[in-house]
């Protein structure tokens, strides 16, 4: 579904990614794991068209992206829940929910939508009119994702989604995005908890340096012996 | 190197010739148009040190040119002797920038530019105010008015704030001016004093935009007083920088002499015609062109020297 | 000193205040969509006036009928400047986005106020219709019809803004563009035509307190700067992007200019100023704003 080929990426002056590439199929759920500062969130970026890479391609369905804007890469089935939820502050959690939905697609169905992502996060539909900047960080990691969802999107990009939260309140959030892939949204997450996105994920990338270091199936990556002394050596139980 | 030395001559040669120009020539028109030339450079370099090369944009230069015009004007008026008067007016112009300077340049980028706005224009509201009135100069003044004194103040300030601009583009000053421009935050993470840096400019430019309004003062017979504080002036110095390119040492120069060139021709027919041409010159420069004419100068010189390459 | 002449002082103050805040809500739009300064909004207002005036000299509109057709001028021609110059700074770095939309716009007033003067001379001009001296008295203060109807016209388009702003879904656009624009971009909102819309919206509302300016008071090519600073000023005191409290901030100069005439006399403007200056060096998020940056 989406093929990511050899690009390159840079802030100004500053490389940040080399020559990545790797593919996600239909319905599976793709991690990237690996340090700070490795390029992951990068990699979003450019999925979403934030960045541009000036080598290399992106193909979405068979269509190159590259010179595509950002709007119209959501039109075409592509949502990003940012790093930071990126949520706007000052709307009402509706209003955010609602922002979701901006494309023609989303507005068909929002109402729809709305009632499906209110099933999914009971606590939205409790605080629609509250402002967003007021929620709790889980709630509002919750609002994210739900925003994430009103596009109806093909594909959707996670980045550290448990990032702020409490052990507890982030295996609820991979709970919720394992329920999202199976009704059909294919899912790529970048995540520092690393055994949390291996045991969710189908298939796993480690960027490291802004260059793909390893890959396979995430089982296996869960056994090896190099992951397991890098990412998951020091972890508490 | 040698190519810097032959600027330097080349630089001598021109301001003695413009030494000679009264020697040579009767006609006035000239020497008045060679006058308003050397004006507006001072106007203008004295705003390219602050802009140009700390990278604040002042939108209140007036107020400073406006300073050093009345002070000059009133102290010469009641009799003190015009050199002192002169030097005063750059005083207070500092004097005053130095009471503003600390709270304004805490303000960032637009937050300085709309606020030297403000504060020049309350200024000019408030002389307007005080001193509504032409300012003339006394009969016995009149009577003794000559012009080549004018010329050779102004041409003598011009060539000053030239050298003085040069020196700061060379000296360790200028390159910590020239951070600042570049990146603030770096450059106060490298351990530059950048507040320090930026009153200095400030100083500098007010110093001689005080200077220029005493030679304004000096040169004109009869202006309303609060003529020198008109955002105009202001307005003259960024067109004639930018146009020429800002940060240069040369841009504000050629600015300031195809400025006065235009306004001299139109002066009959269209007379703001000049500005209109330099806005829209202007606005060109900053969406295509930064280093203005220098630049383009520099373009050129460089397509010249490529074609000779693939000829010879 | 009369309590009449106190309040007939404030009423005045008052009516111009509107215009102040229908001028500052147009600046303050563009900025928090684009994060742009357009220091040329002035000139716009006084683009309005003029446009309006044309209309009345040359084909006898009435200045408030032909409101629309100067609106949807004032909106073209807002497109069209954004087109060719502030678009093409959008995707430069924020600082030296800021900076450079400053000089543009800096441009921009000058050659529009030679342009004016070309077109129209330097001298004043005004609309003077039928009803132009009309009014009604109420306890001894007079209430001039046109001035009263320019502060109603800013109340109305206001609210109507407002309400744009928060039940359309372009309007939420437009907010949340100014929130964070990245984010509003992953929603699939195009920012480059929300902010081409925005920008016209904004030249809009300045013409349209353009078109009471020419009928209430004069229009001369010189008042952009005037009223950019006006609006600058409102802008600040309420905060960059505030929209509703620009309006309220806009009657407050405009009061506050008004009765600070009566002892201060031609010092009004000052006060104004000094007022701007001790808001942007102590709270330059405004009285009502919240921090940008």
């Amino acid at each position: 579904m989406l093929e990511i080929e050899r690009i390159n990426v840079s802030y100004g002056d500053l490389q940040a990614l080399w020559d990545v590439s790797f593919r996600i199929e239909e319905k599976e759920i793709v991690a990237l794991i690996g340090p700070n500062g490795a390029g992951k969130t990068t990699t979003l970026k450019t999925i979403s068209g934030l960045l541009r890479p000036f080598a290399g391609e992106i193909r979405f369905e068979g269509l190159e992206m590259d010179r595509m804007p950002i709007h119209k890469r959501v039109e075409m089935g592509i949502s990003l829940v940012p790093e930071g939820r990126g949520l706007f502050p000052g709307m009402s959690v509706l209003e955010n929910l609602e922002l979701g939905a901006f494309t023609a697609k989303g507005r068909s169905c929002k109402e729809e939508t709305l009632e499906q992502v209110y099933e999914l996060f009971p606590i939205l539909k409790n605080r629609k009119k509250q402002a967003a900047g007021t929620l709790s960080g889980g709630e509002q990691q919750m609002l994210a994702i739900g925003r994430g969802l009103m596009s109806k999107p093909k594909l959707l990009l996670f980045d550290e989604p448990s990032w702020g939260l409490s052990p507890l309140l982030s295996k609820v959030i991979y709970e919720v995005i394992g329920q999202i892939n199976n009704s059909g949204v294919t899912i790529l997450l970048i995540e520092q908890n690393v055994r949390m996105a291996l045991e969710l994920a189908n298939r796993a990338y480690v960027v490291e340096n802004g260059r793909i270091m390893k890959q396979g199936n995430s089982r296996n990556m869960l056994d090896d012996k190099h992951i397991k002394e890098a990412y998951l050596g020091t972890e508490a139980v | 190197m040698s190519r810097h030395r032959n600027t330097i001559l080349l630089s001598i040669g021109i301001v003695i010739f413009l030494a000679l120009v009264p020697l040579l020539t009767k006609r006035n028109d000239l020497i008045n148009l060679m006058v308003l030339i050397f004006l507006y450079i001072c106007l203008a370099q004295s705003w390219n040190i602050l802009a140009g090369y700390t990278g604040q944009v002042s939108l209140g230069h007036a107020a400073f040119f406006g300073l050093g015009a009345i002070t000059t004007r009133i102290l010469w008026v009641w009799g003190t002797p015009f050199l002192l008067a002169f030097l005063t007016g750059g005083v207070i112009a500092v004097v005053f920038a130095l009471i503003i300077g600390h709270p304004a340049l805490r303000l960032k980028g637009i937050y300085f530019a709309i606020g030297t706005l403000g504060l020049s224009q309350i200024l000019k509201i408030t002389i307007g105010n005080i001193l509504p009135t032409v300012a003339d100069l006394p009969g016995d003044y009149i009577a003794t008015y000559t012009l080549i004194p004018r010329y050779y103040l102004c041409l003598i300030l011009a060539v000053i704030i030239v050298v003085v601009v040069y020196l700061i583009s060379r000296a360790r000053l200028g390159l910590g001016m020239m951070a600042v421009r570049e990146d603030e935050e770096a450059a106060k993470a490298a351990g530059v004093n950048t507040f320090r840096q930026k009153i200095i400019a400030l100083t500098i430019s007010t110093f001689f935009a005080g200077l220029a309004g005493g030679a304004f003062a000096f040169y004109h017979v009869s202006y309303y007083h609060d003529l020198p504080f008109n955002p105009i002036w202001t307005f003259d110095s960024l067109l004639i920088t930018f146009v020429g390119g800002v940060g240069t040492i040369v841009g504000p120069i050629i600015g300031a002499f195809f400025y006065a060139i235009f306004k001299e021709l139109f002066v009959r027919t269209f007379p703001q015609l000049h500005v209109f041409i330099f806005g829209i010159l202007f606005i060109l420069v900053v969406l295509l062109l930064p280093g203005g004419l220098v630049e383009m100068a520099a373009r050129v010189r460089r397509l010249i020297t490529a074609k000779d390459k693939s000829n010879g | 000193m009369s309590l009449q002449v106190f309040a007939q002082s404030l009423i005045f103050g008052i009516f111009v205040g509107g215009l102040y805040g229908l001028a500052a809500v147009g600046l303050s739009l563009v900025f928090g969509v684009m994060k742009m300064l357009n220091v040329a909004h002035g000139e716009l207002l006084m683009l309005g006036g003029y446009v309006t005036f044309w209309f009345f000299s040359l084909y006898h509109i009435d200045p408030f009928l032909s409101l629309i057709p100067s609106a949807f001028v004032l909106f073209l021609i807002g497109m069209g400047l954004y087109k060719g110059l502030f678009s093409p700074l959008a995707k430069l770095h924020e600082e030296v986005k800021i900076k450079n939309s400053l000089l543009i716009g800096f441009g921009l007033s000058l050659v529009f106020h030679n342009l004016a003067i070309r077109l129209w001379t330097a001298d004043e001009r005004s609309v003077s219709v039928f009803y132009s001296g009309w009014g009604f008295s109420l306890f001894g203060l007079r209430f001039p019809f046109i001035r009263l109807a320019g502060l109603v016209l800013a109340t109305i388009v206001i609210l109507a803004l407002q309400q744009f702003l928060t039940k359309t879904y372009f309007g939420k656009a437009i907010r949340a563009t100014t929130e964070n624009w990245e984010s509003a971009a992953l929603m699939g909102i195009n920012i480059e035509k929300t902010s081409m819309i925005s920008f016209a919206l904004g030249a809009t509302l300045a013409g349209m307190a353009g078109t009471v300016v020419s009928v209430g008071y004069a229009i001369h090519p010189a008042m952009g700067l005037e009223w950019t600073l006006k609006a600058l000023i409102v802008v600040v005191l309420a905060g960059l992007g505030n929209i509703g409290g620009a309006f309220v901030a806009g009657v407050l100069l405009g009061a506050t200019e008004s009765v600070s005439a009566l002892f201060v006399g031609p010092y009004m403007e000052v006060v104004g100023l000094v007022i701007f200056l001790l808001v942007l060096e102590l709270r330059p998020q405004g009285l009502f704003g919240k921090r940008i940056g």
